[in-house]
């Protein structure tokens, strides 16, 4: 199914507008089976790769290269192309600039389910497709059938928009989604306690490396609350100046600290985020980061009735509510 | 060469304990196994290829406190308690080694010294190699380490127990030891044949310091970097990087931290005038490959990497230490 996908990407790649300059897509990473993103020229065409294994979100890259001239394509799946919009809605993404070719998703692998499924050596896979509810991983001229629900990345199974709402051509049959917080509705079944230990043991194992921060596309800002003196410090800036600036969390790395760093990063993403779960995919310690973000995306659903496929953004609609 | 008859680790784990050691060892977490401070034998649990974090926070911990201050500047004594690392695989016993020669040579830290001292190391031999493993390729074997002090190879039934020092002796004269048999070291090097067998990466280092001597204005690292999204993922699992920040923390009252700092973070070189050095993303992600198998080859005389494969594992982007090194072009494209 996935070298289908694969053959009509690199069909659309070939059909692009004279004025795109780059394509961001998916190679293949050496020596392994999954894929990695790369900007690519439009005479790289046959380097382009995709499988269940294409789970990273190409919205940082698409907007890191707004700084350069010409027009973008770029593969996006479902919750890709969420996050495309919401940096559209913010204006770091010139949408007239993009040209989206859109992936109906059935939903990514989880790389670390994967790893521990499969029987193969990481180097000896030769092909991982998806056919149907199975996934079919070729080594060795043997072949290993493993369930797609063992090992599919547990936030696409509450995936509100597989098919791209916004696109200029479309791969794949749409696929429905569903909105569903059956995952957070069980958590908010725990009592004050269990959740307060379940978050402090979480928190506990962070270790701060903020690649959570970084790779998230919504986490865009120069500066960020959470750095040492951040703040823009010029020759000029006196010493008492510089000892002035506000810290509001060091570099400590208590339980208490971390959630506060989770906490204020989270609720920077109300009405906001995409879904696309690289915060947790790209966490080393594996954390439940994900489970955060949704409870908020479920307030924020209940509360102002918003999600953020609408096309104005969060902080404006919060605006024209009616009093009381 | 000793054998003992049974699981020597969890014995040793569970003597220490009861001589008032404070003991590291592998604990398993939902999906993984770290390096932790145990109460009870039970808890560990061995059976690992190789922990998630490095266990560098033994002796240089992720934030330590140097002084407190108040009314007046109380020091903290650099001290610690008697304390063992117990199942650390070679590669992270060589990750030891080279933090020792930061903190040890020339200037010598003292709290990081005052841990070093009292550290009793007992390695574990590898029994086969992960798919990012590639330590042979950085001049290490995965089942000898003459850096610890007892290493223990796990044969199955029993345990060869190899020490190395003299703390190692004491420790191990507390167990009933017998000699090596013929066939156990017959055994044990069979096992090494098959953990050799089962490397799947390497990493060319033919002549690599003079490669990236060439290579360092190349626009290559600028293409290693695109996906970059400068966090301190691989900084923070690498037994090897030693980059800490020191700040106060608290106004009038408070304490000095050394907290753990990362070359990909930008801040970590901006300097108070205002001007980075390393202000892009592709010059703090070449620095980190320049780190391992350059400037620290010049400085110290070996590669600062140990070819445990962290970095490769837990890159969100799948930047690949052994992929970027082995590509290095031969001829530099301005």
């Amino acid at each position: 199914m996935n070298s289908e996908t694969l053959e009509k990407i690199k069909e659309e790649c070939r059909k692009l507008p004279d004025d795109v300059s780059y394509i961001v897509g998916f190679v293949k990473k050496q020596g392994e089976p999954r894929e990695v993103l790369k900007v690519l020229k439009p005479d790289e065409i046959d380097r382009l790769s995709y499988s269940p294994l294409s789970f990273n979100n190409p919205a940082r890259i698409v907007m890191d290269l707004m700084k350069t001239d010409g027009k973008i394509a770029v593969i996006a799946k479902g919750c890709d192309a969420r996050a495309l919009k919401q940096l559209e809605k913010e204006e770091k993404i010139e949408r007239n600039r993009l040209y989206i070719i859109g992936i109906s998703c059935p939903g990514v692998i989880d790389y670390r389910k994967f790893r521990n499924a499969v029987k193969f050596r990481l180097p000896e896979i030769e092909s991982v497709e998806l056919v149907g509810d199975e996934v079919i991983v070729k080594a060795n001229g043997e072949e290993q059938r493993i369930p797609f629900s063992e090992v599919i990345f547990e936030n696409c199974l509450y995936c509100e928009q597989p098919t791209p709402k916004d696109y200029d051509v479309l791969i794949g049959e749409p696929r429905e989604g569903k909105l569903d917080f059956s995952d957070i509705e069980e958590f908010e079944k725990l009592d004050r306690e269990e959740r307060w230990s379940y978050w402090m043991d979480v928190f506990s194992k962070c270790i701060r490396c903020h690649a959570c921060r970084q790779v998230c596309p919504l986490c865009y800002c120069e500066e960020c609350l959470v750095d040492p003196s951040n703040l823009a410090v010029s020759p000029m800036t006196p010493a008492e100046e510089k000892a002035a600036y506000p810290r509001v969390l060091g570099k400590t790395v208590s339980a208490s600290d971390n959630m506060v760093y989770h906490l204020i990063r989270v609720l920077h993403h109300a009405g906001r985020c995409a879904g696309c779960g690289e915060c947790e995919r790209a966490c080393p310690m594996e954390l439940p980061l994900l489970k955060l973000e949704r409870k908020l995306k479920k307030v924020v659903y209940e509360v102002f009735n918003y999600s953020p496929d609408e096309e104005i953004p969060f902080l404006s609609k919060l605006d024209i509510l009616p009093e009381g | 060469m000793k054998v003992y008859a049974g699981n020597f680790l969890k014995d040793v784990v569970a003597k220490l304990l009861d001589d008032g050691y404070r003991v590291y060892a592998p604990v398993k977490e939902k999906n993984y196994h770290v390096f932790k401070a145990v109460e009870n034998a039970d808890e560990v649990d061995f059976d690992y290829i190789n922990t998630k974090k490095s266990p560098k926070d033994v002796t240089f911990p992720e934030n330590e406190v140097l002084i407190k201050y108040g009314e007046w500047v109380e020091e903290i004594p650099a001290q610690a308690d008697k304390t063992a690392i117990v199942g650390i695989r070679p590669c992270d016993i060589q990750g030891l080694r080279l933090m020792d020669r930061v903190f040890l040579e020339d200037i010598t830290d003292p709290y990081y010294e005052a841990k070093r001292k009292n550290l009793l190391v007992v390695g574990y031999a590898c029994n086969e190699a992960g798919d990012y493993c590639f330590c042979t390729s950085v001049g290490l074997s995965p089942f000898k380490s003459n850096y610890a002090d007892i290493i223990v190879t796990d044969l199955g039934d029993k345990q060869v127990v190899e020490i190395q020092s003299e703390k190692g002796e004491v420790v191990a004269s507390k167990f009933n030891l017998s000699d090596a048999s013929d066939e156990d070291i017959s055994r044990k090097k069979e096992l090494e044949q098959k953990v050799l067998s089962s490397f799947v990466r390497s990493v060319n280092t033919e002549n690599l310091k003079e490669r990236m001597a060439e290579v360092f204005n190349s626009d290559y690292w600028k293409e290693v970097a695109e996906n970059c999204v400068s966090c301190g993922t691989c900084t923070y699992l690498c037994p090897t990087c030693f980059c800490f920040d020191i700040f106060d923390d608290g106004e009038l009252k408070g304490v000095r931290i050394r907290a753990w700092d990362s070359c990909q973070f930008p801040l970590h070189t901006l300097e108070s005038s205002s001007h980075n050095p390393r202000r892009e993303k592709w010059q703090r992600l070449r620095n980190r490959f320049y780190d391992k198998f350059y400037y620290m080859l010049v400085r110290k005389g070996e590669f600062y990497c140990v070819g445990c494969g962290r970095c490769i594992a837990g890159c969100p982007v799948g930047i690949d230490i052994a992929e970027v090194i082995n590509n290095i072009p031969s001829e530099v494209k301005q």
